[in-house]
């Protein structure tokens, strides 16, 4: 994406483009080195990753949906009976879809071989339209002869990400301040934990949230404490803290929770609100202004992690300590401080992300119910480059596979069942490995800083 | 660096958690008696307080000790590498009985079964074939037969749904029996009641994969709901709590729960939206079995139970009672009394032989 720009903004010197910022630069499917001013040093590095990828699913789907190809109309419904503005229900042939979506699936993946052989590299926007087209392609396939419902798989898929986004925008700063954040998870469940019961006890559902931030941040004190002060190996404390909070949270449901139930574990659950206009806005509206505060916040957080990382000084402190922490110090910022702060502040969000779990979803607290969130988040981290953003969409992709799979198995897809729990995975790795490309996170992420 | 004076403070804190962690969960107090016989059980991952079969075959054995005046351990795995070792140390206690719960057990229960043939073994949930080992098993399909037969009975929208943790013999059991259930309903009535989430002939359906995802219980639940099911059948475990919070959120769906009676076992708020429950009676099965063992009379012909012998029940319908419509209630009394006589007969592929 923005690779011919930094080439160019940098020409004659190299440091321009080691300063951009890295999440932007590791987007390009085809790593061009900058050209010198003079055209004395020009290397061209061809990258046929993405024309063969498309070619590879474009087969797929020739298989899929042209020769293996289902009978039948399938019926897309875009409208829940309860809402204002009616949109009537979209029905498409299903053969005709799939041999339509076949052959322009065909024209992209020729149009990326063309650009490439062209020197010039796949544009995001194509690859996307390429991701729409195949998954537009499979719907209409998995759906023959039965009705889709649009906006309950769009909303199952931003109650599935919830959790995710918050993971992961904890995941973002810990990482961008130069600390490996492996225990989203326990965060994640920290937080489900003592907002539970926090809740429950008081009856206020709005401080079991202050309480789940409290709580992410205690576990995140801790990673912080051993991997800035006692230097140990972060990935490892990450670990053991996620062993630790399961294992105490565990022993608390059993011994405490689950013997005083109505008194500890029965929280009052938030209610949805509905924004006014906004919620009537046909698909859109149901999917995300018919939620809960915590939705609401996580879209506030999101913004807010977003412009305060990279248009503030404290985003800039952040970033640089992470990238650079020796010459962050020469100027003199504190680094040991400002790593503290921020993992204990990534706690805080993650822990937020947490209490989505109870007060956002079921209710009570249930043993290990985060049931491996954290670590999917830690991937959206590193699938969105350690960029608030497309960490929010990697998580949205992933919920929305998983929900795909459920909403596929309840209408009968003629996919087995074990294949479609599959799919979240396997697409995380398709994309990571596919269509984003070299990864590169913040360069003393990490790493301890000592002081020399 | 401030944060440097809190760090005992932490130290402590974390300490003494797991001081607390470490020394706690003693086991139940031994009720010291005249009696040498003494039990250990074993969990498969999901522990001992899981509300399902852990957790009844535990107060099965809790009540024998109460009942024969034996003296009773439990040892919790946590993961599948506690498995085999825990196996290994509840038949090295010495004891005279060893009970293991879940079919993950089965391969450490048969070894040290043809190990020590003097210790009596049962297992829960998965059929052994040994001199020594007693399995306990469950046509639950029986009983959800009934549930399949009430839910057509009582949907309003003419679609039910039922889905699992896994696609594993003892869950998809429930759902062939759910919607086998539904089918008769069907031909009894001449109605057309959809069973989602289920296809007996392809032995395949909607999972969520695990046992503990509460919140994606809760999304699948809420697909089906706005696929136009009232009545879901969740066989999931704890998942199945995310099925009862969607289903009060919508206002109109109802929830059948498994294992055990929902009514006694989930949160106050979902008693109105609870249709009825599954019932597994493994605590009873293990009662008996125990008792049996302490009078001599220890067989390893395998138990199941059925809806003749008690082990398997369909739970009351407790709250809805009066919403039931007119005859359904004894219809399904009548339908249970045609499974016990044997003239219904409800198969399945994962049917106990």
């Amino acid at each position: 994406m923005s690779s011919p720009l930094s080439a160019s903004a940098a020409s004659g010197t190299n440091l321009a483009t080691e300063v951009a910022d890295p999440g932007t630069r590791a987007t390009a499917t085809q790593h061009e080195h900058p050209d010198s001013s003079n055209g004395l040093e020009k290397t061209i590095v061809k990258s046929y990753k993405a024309p063969i990828a498309f070619a590879i699913f474009t087969v797929i789907a020739l298989v899929l949906f042209v020769v293996l190809g289902r009978d039948g109309v399938s019926t897309f419904r875009l409208s829940n009976d309860n809402d204002l503005i009616q949109l009537p229900a979209l029905g498409v042939p299903t053969r005709i879809a799939g041999i339509v979506a076949t052959v322009l699936l065909a024209v992209i993946a020729v149009l990326a071989y063309l650009r490439v052989r062209a020197d010039r590299h796949v544009p995001l926007w194509l690859t996307s339209l390429f991701g729409v087209l195949f998954l537009f392609g499979f719907l209409a396939w998995a759906a023959a002869g039965q009705t889709l419902p649009v906006p309950g798989l769009l909303v199952g898929t931003v109650s599935l990400s919830v959790p995710l986004i918050f993971g992961a925008m904890g995941g973002v700063i810990s990482e961008r301040v130069g600390v490996v954040n492996v225990a989203i998870e326990g965060q994640l469940l920290a937080g489900a934990f003592a907002s539970a019961v926090v809740a429950s006890i008081t009856g206020q559902p709005l401080l079991g949230l202050v309480v789940a931030m409290i709580a992410g941040a205690l576990v995140s004190f801790v990673l912080a404490a051993f991997a800035i002060k006692y230097l140990v190996d972060q990935v490892i404390v990450g670990v053991v803290l996620n062993v630790l909070v399961i294992g105490l949270t565990n022993f608390l449901y059993s011994q405490v929770l689950s013997k005083n139930a109505e008194v500890l574990n029965s929280p009052p659950r938030f209610d949805r609100i509905n924004i006014p206009v906004l919620s009537e806005i046909p698909i859109i509206g149901p999917t995300l202004f018919r939620q809960t505060i915590v939705v609401y916040l996580m879209y506030i957080g999101v913004a807010a992690v977003y412009f305060a990382l990279f248009h503030t000084k404290w985003g800039l402190r952040v970033r640089a300590v992470g990238e650079h922490p020796q010459a962050a110090d020469t100027v003199g910022i504190n680094v040991s401080g400002t790593r503290f702060w921020n993992v204990l502040l990534a706690g805080a969000i993650a822990g937020l992300g947490g209490a989505y779990f109870t007060l956002g979803s079921v209710g009570a607290f249930n043993k290990e119910m985060t049931a491996g969130a954290g670590y999917i988040a830690l991937a959206a981290v590193i699938f969105g480059q350690w960029d608030p953003i497309r960490a929010t969409l990697a998580a949205l992709l992933f919920g929305f596979a998983s929900n795909l799979q459920n909403v596929l198995g309840i209408i009968g897809s003629p996919v087995p069942s074990e294949f479609m729990l599959m799919l979240p995975y396997v697409l995380t790795i398709f994309a990571v490995a596919g269509l984003v490309g070299r990864s590169r996170g913040p360069a003393a992420s990490g790493r301890p800083y000592i002081k020399a | 660096m401030r944060y440097t004076r809190v760090l005992p403070v932490l130290a402590v804190f974390t300490g003494a958690l797991l001081v607390l962690a470490g020394c706690s969960p003693a086991p139940a107090p031994s009720t010291a008696s005249a009696s040498t016989y003494c039990a250990r059980m074993v969990t498969n991952q999901g522990g001992i307080d899981d509300r399902s079969f852990n957790q009844s075959s535990w107060e099965g054995l809790q009540k024998a000790e109460t009942d024969f005046g034996i003296s009773a351990q439990v040892l919790i795995s946590t993961n599948e590498t506690d498995l085999a070792p825990n196996v290994e140390q509840a038949t090295a206690s010495g004891c005279a009985f060893v009970l293991t719960v879940g079919f993950e057990l089965a391969d450490a229960t048969t070894a040290q079964a043809a190990a020590h043939p003097a210790t009596h073994f049962a297992i829960v949930d998965d059929q052994i074939d040994a001199p020594n080992v007693k399995s306990i098993l469950f046509d639950t399909a029986q009983a959800s037969y009934l549930a399949g037969y009430l839910a057509a009975g009582v949907s309003k929208t003419g679609k039910v749904a039922t889905f699992g943790g896994g696609n594993q013999p003892p869950v998809t059991l429930f759902m062939d029996g759910f919607v086998d259930g539904v089918a008769a309903y069907n031909a009894k009535h001449g109605t057309s009641v959809q069973a989602l989430g289920w296809n007996k002939t392809t032995q395949d359906g909607v999972f969520t994969g695990d046992f503990e995802d509460v919140n994606k219980g809760k999304t699948v639940t809420q697909a089906f709901i706005d696929q136009g099911a009232d009545i879901i059948l969740p066989v999931a475990g704890q998942v199945g709590e995310g099925a009862a919070a969607a289903a009060v959120e919508s206002k109109t769906a109802k929830i059948i729960w498994v294992d055990n009676d929902g009514y006694d076992t989930l949160p106050a708020e979902y008693k109105p939206i609870l249709l009825t429950s599954v019932m597994k009676k493994t605590g009873d099965a293990v009662e008996q079995i125990v008792g049996d063992d302490t009078k001599g009379t220890f067989t390893n012909s395998a138990y199941v139970g059925t809806l003749a012998n008690g082990g398997v029940d369909l739970a009351p319908y407790h709250d809805l009672t009066s919403s039931l419509p007119a005859g359904l209630a004894d219809e399904v009394t009548a339908l249970k009394a045609a499974i016990v006589a044997g003239t219904v007969v409800v198969t399945s592929p994962s049917s106990p032989k």
